[in-house]
């Protein structure tokens, strides 16, 4: 019932295209997370949902019913929004019961479900309060509340959790994903932040220049980015890229090379490939032993070590002919490495992923499948 | 510096006041604050000393009074029906805050928080509008409001000696202003708000009256009132649209002056009843100070 449906959406503002040919499903009562750079189109997607914007073109189906012009109070849609947007001359009371009384419902009703909804969101006894009496997090619950007194169809919400401070912030997040579970309304989520994505949704839809690049589960995002947008976007910190080409059985990016042999890949010698690595799929080639498919050691020199506690992030910088290339990997805090150092290291042939020349995925694996267990596909179209 | 240069009285009063700056600045506050409240409330005093001195003794009137006639205080209201001509011009006053605080809002609104092509250009126009002195339309209005001009074949309607004659040109007089004062106000409203408004089930016109409006009571009050007063002592075209009798909608200015007859001018009479018809303005000032203060601290917005 409470399926949403995009179909080739596009909205342009005056001469900029905000967001472009976006078809999204999303299923009743699915978690999904539209996540991407500022400016990249995902409050515009979502405001087209809500109906505060009309798209220059496509369709918008909410429960099956074509929405693309209604009024945002005709879609049975409830919106949490990042500045909280609770009226302000009105109390706690007033702001969460505010559609129900628009629409007319009785005052029983309203009572019984303003009380239900708020020991959901844990804010009994703060009712006759107006909203500059609480905190943040007490302010976006009372949002929260607001959009879940009218039992809607679709939950919108636009990084609700920005203005408040961190430790609040994973807190709340923990509470959106519990409520979303007990309710099960379909929930379209908007951030930049991708963490709060991964750890969120049941599927991410990764938006850049207002397109959409992937939209699939958190770790399918992560293993299998389809382009190189992606694979930076998704991962802290971002996947090391490399620029190269095909040459031969290998994979030459200036500084090392990496043997892989393309065929049965579209990719033909002498193509422009770009090499994804991961930090944490990078290894001293002193632990080459622990993975399954090391690569050939490649020489580099420890440029930036930045311990962050529970791992350390090191920047190499790999050298030849007065030409660099840099690295980040991540590894063990216990590891004895040094800035200035000279260390071997190897990348898990396993979690290599190869870009072709417009930056969509190839494989994700230089490991044959056949030779593996395990099954890479190829992808070759965004 | 030898004493020599500060002799004479001059000389000292300069030397207290070098050395006494502070004094002298407290002295300059207290000679600019008294001249201030006699300049404002000079004119009232001289209007009560006008009221109560009896009309024989006019010619001789002094700062201070000779003689007490309070009863010219009943006598404007018993025998002359200035309450009436008060309530007449409360009564149009009230209309035109309405229509201008609704059309303003309209107005405010799309100017506040619309973008659209040519706003800069008309509001522009609206703000060159509101220069144009009232006279200025007196002879085209005077026509259109009394049924001597058509349009399309259809004769206007007449309005004269009716409450619309009067609130037809206040309205279009005091409609710039009262656009720029809640446009401005409007446009300070977070968008989020009237987004919240919308989603939870309003329509625009919905948000603006049950978010946008209430949030900006400062800004509607502040133009009510200006509006209000600018119409209550109006005179121009009270004078115009209507005979003067109170049963015609004169207002309260037409009724004082109806109190100048063709011989006689009863001064006293016209001081007491600018008194009395200042006290409704007084209180609305008074109550709308409270709302002022008490809209703007109300805040709490996030953004």
């Amino acid at each position: 019932m409470g399926e949403v449906n995009l179909t080739d959406v596009r909205k342009e503002y005056e001469d900029v295209v905000a967001v472009e040919g976006m078809d999204l499903t999303i299923e009743d009562g699915e978690f999904v997370t539209l996540v991407g750079p500022s400016g990249c189109g995902k409050s515009t997607t979502l405001e087209t949902i809500s109906g505060l914007t009309t798209p220059t073109s496509g369709t918008i189906e909410i429960a099956g019913r074509d929405v693309t012009t209604k009024p945002p109070k005709d879609r049975n849609i409830a919106m949490v929004f990042q500045n909280i947007a609770l009226f302000p001359h009105m109390t706690v009371y007033e702001n969460i019961s505010f559609g129900l009384r628009l629409r007319n419902f009785d005052k029983e009703e309203i009572d019984r479900r303003v009380e239900n909804a708020v020991e959901i969101v844990q804010l009994e006894g703060m009712l006759d309060r107006s909203p500059d009496e609480l905190s943040g997090g007490q302010q976006q619950r009372v949002g929260i509340a607001r959009a879940i007194v009218r039992e809607p169809d679709v939950f919108l919400m636009d990084e609700p959790l920005a203005n408040l401070d961190a430790k609040l912030r994973v807190a709340m997040r923990t509470e959106i994903q519990r409520l979303q579970k007990e309710l099960g309304i379909t929930s379209v989520y908007v951030t930049h932040d991708q963490e709060e994505a991964m750890t969120m949704s049941d599927r991410i839809a990764i938006i850049n220049d207002g397109q959409l690049q992937q939209c699939s589960p958190p770790l399918e995002c992560y293993n299998r980015p389809v382009n190189t947008f992606v694979a930076q976007f998704i991962g802290s910190p971002s996947m090391n890229l490399f620029d190269g080409q095909v040459a031969g059985d290998a994979l030459d990016v200036g500084d090392f090379s990496v043997a892989y042999d393309t065929a049965g890949t579209p990719l033909v010698d002498g193509d422009r490939v770009t090499l994804g690595v991961r930090p944490e799929d990078i290894y001293l080639a002193s632990d080459a032993d622990d993975i399954a498919h090391p690569s050939t050691p490649v020489t580099v020199s420890v440029d930036v070590l930045e311990p962050v506690g529970d791992q350390t992030y090191a920047y190499l910088l790999a050298e030849t002919d007065g030409e660099t290339t840099e690295l980040l990997m991540s590894l063990d805090p216990d590891k004895e490495i040094n800035e200035d150092e000279t260390v071997e290291v190897v990348f898990s042939r396993d979690d290599v992923h190869v870009f072709d020349g417009a930056g969509d995925a190839v494989v994700h694996s230089l490991v044959d499948p056949s030779a593996a267990a395990d099954d890479v596909t190829i992808e070759g179209e965004a | 510096m030898s004493e020599q240069q500060y002799s004479g009285l001059t000389g000292r009063i300069v030397k207290y006041a070098i050395h006494n700056s502070t004094d002298v600045y407290r002295l300059g506050f207290w000679v600019g604050l008294v001249s201030f409240i006699m300049i404002t409330l000079f004119p009232f005093y001289w209007l009560l000393v006008l009221a109560v001195t009896p009309d024989n003794q006019l010619y001789q009137m002094g700062i201070v009074p000779d003689n007490f006639n309070v009863g010219v205080f009943l006598t404007v209201v018993q025998e002359y029906p200035l309450h009436h001509y008060i309530f007449n011009s409360i009564l149009i006053a009230t209309i035109t805050v309405i229509v201008c605080i609704t059309l303003g809002s309209l107005a405010g609104y799309a100017f506040g928080r619309v973008d659209f092509p040519g706003k800069g250009p008309l509001l522009l126009l609206l703000l060159v509008i509101s220069y144009f002195p009232g006279i200025a339309f007196l002879i085209p209005l005077f026509e259109l409001l009394t049924g001597s001009l058509s349009i399309l074949g259809t004769p206007t309607p007449d309005l004269y000696n009716t409450p619309w004659g009067m609130v037809f040109p206040f309205t279009m007089l005091s409609l710039p202003i009262t656009i720029f004062i809640l446009t401005t106000f409007y446009s300070q409203i977070p968008d989020g708000l009237e987004d919240a408004a919308r989603v939870e089930g309003t329509t625009r016109l919905g948000a603006l009256f049950r978010v946008i409006m209430p949030l900006s009571a400062p800004g509607v009050v502040t133009a009510a009132i200006i509006v209000f007063i600018g119409v209550y002592r109006e005179f121009f075209f009270s004078f115009i649209m209507t005979d003067g009798s109170p049963e015609n909608w004169a207002v309260l200015v037409y009724g004082i002056l109806n109190f100048q007859q063709q011989h006689t001018q009863m001064y006293n009479m016209m001081a007491a009843a600018s008194l009395i018809g200042i006290i409704p303005i007084a209180v609305l000032v008074i109550l709308a100070q409270e709302h002022i203060v008490r809209g703007l601290t109300a805040g709490g917005l996030k953004e």
